[in-house]
């Protein structure tokens, strides 16, 4: 098809001809044009990946709920734990959770599944990650509800704190977006492995407070805990939902800092080989 | 007007002989690198339709995707001045669980258009490609053919300035043959540039009037068709 984005880099260079045109109206334009490209890709990757129709909210929606099912079991009857609102604590650490695992594996297959267009046109490669996270996004906004109905159930009424979650909900964003970045390159640096990063990942749930608050945890670990960003991310779900407080600064500054250094990293890593990409799908 | 200057293409191998970026390379060690282009300076006027041509693994498939902006040189430069509109594959990026419309949409703006436009122009692509029916239909149930004409459709709808065709031509059915044919001159009397590659040498020279021999990646001869692609089949023997 056609191509009119091209992103060239050294050793070799492509240089694509672009008209006379001041710098502000070229990144207006380029800027539209990258949303177009994202909304195109995204809504592209959700017909892909889940269908159409109706069944696919419920799908979104039935996900969480079976996980949340299966450790509130877990939690309430195997460990015998004592929890005051046990479904809404594991629903404030799945769901932001899924949202990060779930962009991981999408962004593990992200190219194979684009494999046609990117061995016959040149397009934005660089936002293909964020795709993948957007398109989980919107299975996230449906799993939301539940967060919505465990709250109803327990009786937990909303405060005012979450108005604190729009910022809670950038930094799990941001953060499903900086470890697809890495997610991508692992895809094909380490395609062998894919299985073992999916497993990695589903430990740091259990390497976080996702069972049970932070609270509830030895103190003993609880430092060690901290380290691992998914800690402060369901610790801040469970401020603004559950317990009707403002988030504390290292829930979110931690969270925050990996995602910022997930970036550094992975980010000039993703803009160098991605030039390669066609070449190994 | 498309300008190389000494553009090589490098594919690296890991010691299992499956092909790696660089950054894998450096990871895992890397096994053997090959050039798949090597030293390739030409250069296409406008107004000008060049025949890619010589043995399987010559390099053309690996040229055009440059073209196409698929593959980045890793040495040399490229300078393309207009705007490509490719169709690399028989499947011609479309994606298989989409429906034509869908792909058309997809296509249209990762090809450049704004979301708006891509969306105006689905009726055109859709009376262009004469689908039919067909064309809200995922594109798994579509003949090659039809994935050819769809390509073509959504290709033309960009009205670029530069073809880059492979093999795909060959897929068309003698009605979209010439559909093609007329699009491509009707680009290169405008000015355009079309640039193909295949088997079909008569196919070929009806869009082509220039023709670049690659062999083992490099160029051997560019020139007239009529002149360079009889020497190029006495060099293999063929009549």
């Amino acid at each position: 098809m056609m191509q009119a984005n091209r992103e060239a880099g050294s050793p070799g260079t492509a240089t694509p001809w672009v008209g006379g045109e001041s710098t502000v109206p070229l990144l207006i334009r380029s800027l539209g044009s990258s949303i177009d490209v994202l909304r195109a890709l995204t809504e592209s990757d959700i017909r892909f990946r889940y269908g159409r129709g109706p069944f696919r909210f419920a799908r979104w929606l039935l996900d969480p709920v079976a996980l949340v099912g299966v450790y509130l079991f877990l939690v309430s009857f195997v460990l015998d734990l004592e929890a005051t609102t046990p479904g809404l604590s594991l629903a404030c650490a799945i769901i932001p959770f899924q949202l990060v695992m779930l962009t991981i594996a999408n962004a593990m297959t992200a190219l194979e599944l684009r494999r046609p267009i990117l061995l016959n046109m040149s397009f934005r490669r660089m936002l293909l990650p964020i795709s993948a996270a957007l398109t989980e996004a919107v299975a996230f906004s449906s799993s939301l509800l539940l967060v919505v109905v465990m709250m109803a159930i327990y009786g937990v009424a909303p405060t005012w704190s979450i108005l604190w979650f729009p910022l809670v909900l950038v930094i799990n964003i941001l953060l499903a977006i900086a470890t697809a970045y890495a997610a991508v390159l692992f895809g094909i640096w380490l395609r062998e492995l894919r299985s073992f990063v999916t497993s990695f990942v589903r430990a740091l749930f259990f390497l976080a407070p996702g069972l049970v608050p932070l609270a509830e945890t030895s103190e003993d670990v609880q430092t060690l805990l901290r380290l691992n960003p998914l800690t402060g991310l369901f610790e801040a779900y469970r401020d603004v939902f559950m317990d009707g407080t403002r988030p504390a600064l290292w829930e979110l500054a931690f969270p925050l800092a990996a995602a910022l250094a997930l970036l550094v990293i992975f980010l000039p890593l993703y803009r160098s080989e991605q030039r390669q990409f066609a070449k190994v799908i | 007007m498309i300008i190389a200057e000494d553009v090589g293409v490098q594919f690296f191998f890991n010691r299992y002989l499956r092909v790696v970026t660089p950054g894998q390379a450096r990871l895992r060690g890397t096994g053997v690198t090959t050039w798949g282009l090597r030293d390739l300076t030409f250069s296409i006027e406008r107004g000008v339709g060049t025949a890619l041509i010589g043995p399987s693994g010559s390099g053309k498939t690996t040229l055009l995707r440059v073209l196409a902006g698929v593959y980045s040189p890793d040495r040399g430069r490229i300078e393309i001045r207009g705007r490509v509109a490719s169709l690399l594959s028989i499947d011609a990026g479309l994606l298989s669980l989409l429906t034509g419309r869908e792909n058309a949409l997809l296509l249209g703006v990762l090809g450049g258009l704004s979301r708006r436009s891509a969306a105006r122009a689905l009726g055109t692509v859709k009376e262009r490609s004469a689908l039919g029916e067909a064309f809200e239909r995922p594109v798994l149930t579509y003949s090659q053919g039809m994935k050819a004409r769809l390509g073509l459709a959504v290709a033309e709808e960009a009205n670029p300035d530069i073809l880059v065709l492979d093999e795909v031509h060959e897929a068309l059915d003698h009605e979209f043959r010439q559909f093609l044919q007329e699009r491509a001159h009707a680009l290169i009397e405008a000015g355009g540039i079309v640039v193909a590659a295949g088997h079909d040498h008569p196919m070929l020279a009806s869009l082509c009037s220039r023709a670049l021999w690659l062999e083992n990646g490099s160029v051997r001869e560019h020139g007239p068709f009529d002149q360079t692609q009889p020497r190029y089949l006495d060099s293999v023997g063929s009549t």
